[in-house]
């Protein structure tokens, strides 16, 4: 799995990518920092990462886009199958390449932090958690992106589909409010993906909503598999 | 080394492969002919592990390819019509990934990546992204990846198909180099390819196996045909040769000399059919210029054998003993 890992990301940065995907996020970053941080005169993160994970879905897409279609139009789909991986060692290595580069770029945003520290006094456990809310909000989409990846030879519909079901499932914390059967306003609370995600910008970190991102993407990583096994028999 | 029994893939309602059958001894080089869209891929793409067959059974090396395709093809190297490339690579790199993913282990993979590229002659653009490679290089990093492990058993689909005269000359002397070490099963769609790199032709159409032959016995084995020359005048001519017990055609050929006829003549091989035509001209009181026997040209014979819509098997050679 490390080979398929470390495939992955050289793929993201000898195509361009990685650049656009690091690009488009820093800049809505920036964007975010200035508005909450620097024109409002914030002293914490939770002005930029509220408004971030309102946005961001918009970049994941880009992140996954190629991952399946590509190696489909390619045939190369193909030589992963029939060499010594299993389906899980393809569907992880990609799923971990694209959270390094999600990572890496999420770490280029320490700037901001240090830019606070330096004029002021914020709470660096608070920050902290926002950081790992952040990041396990993210990977959660990155899995959903990849899922819906899986299903095309095309990157185009892959990114537009990532990008419908993302703003679908960020909407749904909204929608589930107003809902008032009981069974279907709890399902819908468990899909709606930004809805556990307020503790971690208040700065609460607890297990419940970290176990919840973590099951989020298994579960998308289990369809990936599942989907990925049944082209294979077709 | 490949034995296929019965085997048979449908997608969805629609057959794609039926009730098909071969053999292939180790060291053979074999060749799959049929015209596009006959079936020929989707039987190498069951064999290689790509796709799981409706029902039948596919034995790689001993391994049943069906139940356990992972063990199957590491016995195999597979080439795709359209080479599986990763285009942002180098040669090289590429080829270290696909030694990685197939668990060479780590301290034989110079050599196998070495022996790749040497053999498929790439060696010269080892380090240059496959991107910029030419189609010709590209099919050759497409044969050196299905090197990597060293298969004993490599199966190339259309390996010469869109590439120049020069470069499918120059992947027919990389088959026949690699036929050294290696069983190869080859397909294409056009028959002198398969004629000249191989010992055994399977022909395929529909989905069907029509025949399973050698080129010589194929050739040989089909209807015997001749070209007569006798001094009368054609009606008299055919109608002679037509009442000789064991001729079952004739046809006027398009050149005759004044006075002569030249006709083709199909026999049955019973080997008794020649002395009859020629006692029986003789007795007629008809000179024979000329009898020579013709032999159908492959593309005639090919043809005939796929526009027959009732499957048909010629004997093996064994059967045939």
């Amino acid at each position: 799995m490390i080979s398929m890992i470390r495939k992955e990301i050289e793929a993201y940065f000898t195509t361009p990518f990685g650049f656009v995907f690091m690009g488009i996020f820093l800049l809505l970053a920036g964007l975010t920092f200035t508005v909450s941080n620097l024109l409002g005169g914030n002293g914490d993160l939770l002005g930029m990462f509220g408004l971030l994970a309102n946005i961001s879905f918009m970049t994941f897409p880009i992140l996954t886009m190629r991952q399946y279609s590509e190696e489909r139009k390619a045939g190369t789909e193909h030589l992963l199958l029939s060499s010594r991986l299993s389906v899980l060692d393809i569907v992880l290595g990609k799923y971990i390449a694209a959270l390094v580069v999600f990572l890496l770029t999420l770490t280029l945003t320490f700037a901001y932090p240090i830019i606070l520290m330096i004029f002021g006094d914020p709470n660096i456990g608070g920050l902290l958690a926002s950081y790992v809310g952040f990041f396990l909000f993210g990977s959660a989409m990155i899995a959903v992106c990849s899922f819906i990846a899986s299903f095309t030879e095309n990157q185009v519909i892959a990114a537009i589909a990532s990008f419908g079901l993302l703003f679908l499932l960020v909407m749904l914390s909204s929608f589930s409010k107003s809902v008032e059967v009981p069974v279907l306003k709890q399902i819908l609370s468990a899909l709606a993906i930004s809805a556990r995600y307020d503790e971690f910008i208040r700065g609460v970190f607890r297990p419940g909503p970290v176990c919840y991102y973590i099951c989020y993407s298994a579960v998308f990583m289990f369809l990936t598999v599942t989907n990925i096994k049944r082209r294979q028999l077709a | 080394m490949i034995t296929v029994s019965n085997l048979t893939k449908y997608y969805g309602n629609k057959l794609g492969v039926e009730d098909v059958s071969f053999h292939i001894e180790k060291g053979e080089i074999v060749g799959m002919l049929g015209p596009n869209g006959a079936g020929k891929s989707t039987i190498m793409r069951m064999l290689a592990g790509y796709m799981t067959p409706t029902s039948g059974k596919i034995i790689i090396n001993g391994v049943d390819a069906v139940a356990d395709p992972a063990e199957a093809a590491r016995h195999i190297g597979y080439l795709p019509e359209l080479p599986p490339l990763y285009m942002e690579m180098s040669v090289e790199r590429y080829l270290k990934f696909l030694a990685e993913i197939r668990r060479v282990p780590r301290e034989k993979h110079a050599s196998h990546i070495e022996e790749a590229m040497e053999l498929a002659h790439v060696m010269e653009v080892r380090k240059r992204l496959i991107r910029n490679l030419s189609k010709g290089y590209r099919q050759r990093v497409g044969i050196a990846q299905a090197l990597i492990g060293r298969p004993e058993i490599l199966i190339f689909d259309e390996p010469t198909v869109g590439l120049d005269p020069r470069q499918i000359a120059e992947v027919r002397a990389l088959i026949e180099r690699l036929h050294r070490n290696h069983t190869i099963l080859l397909s294409s769609h056009i028959l002198s390819e398969i004629r000249m790199t191989c010992d055994r032709v399977l022909i395929i159409n529909q989905g069907k196996l029509l025949c399973d032959d050698s080129f010589t016995r194929l050739a040989e084995d089909s209807i015997q045909r001749y070209s007569v020359q006798l001094k009368c005048d054609m009606e008299r001519a055919k109608s002679a040769l037509l009442s000789i017990a064991g001729v079952t055609g004739v046809e006027s050929a398009d050149a005759s000399l004044v006075g002569v006829s030249q006709l083709y003549v199909t026999i049955t091989p019973d080997g008794g059919t020649l002395d009859r035509l020629a006692s029986a001209l003789a007795a007629a009181g008809i000179p024979l210029y000329e009898l020579k026997r013709t032999t159908k040209t492959l593309e005639e014979v090919f043809l005939s054998i796929i526009s027959n819509p009732v499957p048909q098997r010629l004997p093996t050679q064994e059967e045939a003993v």
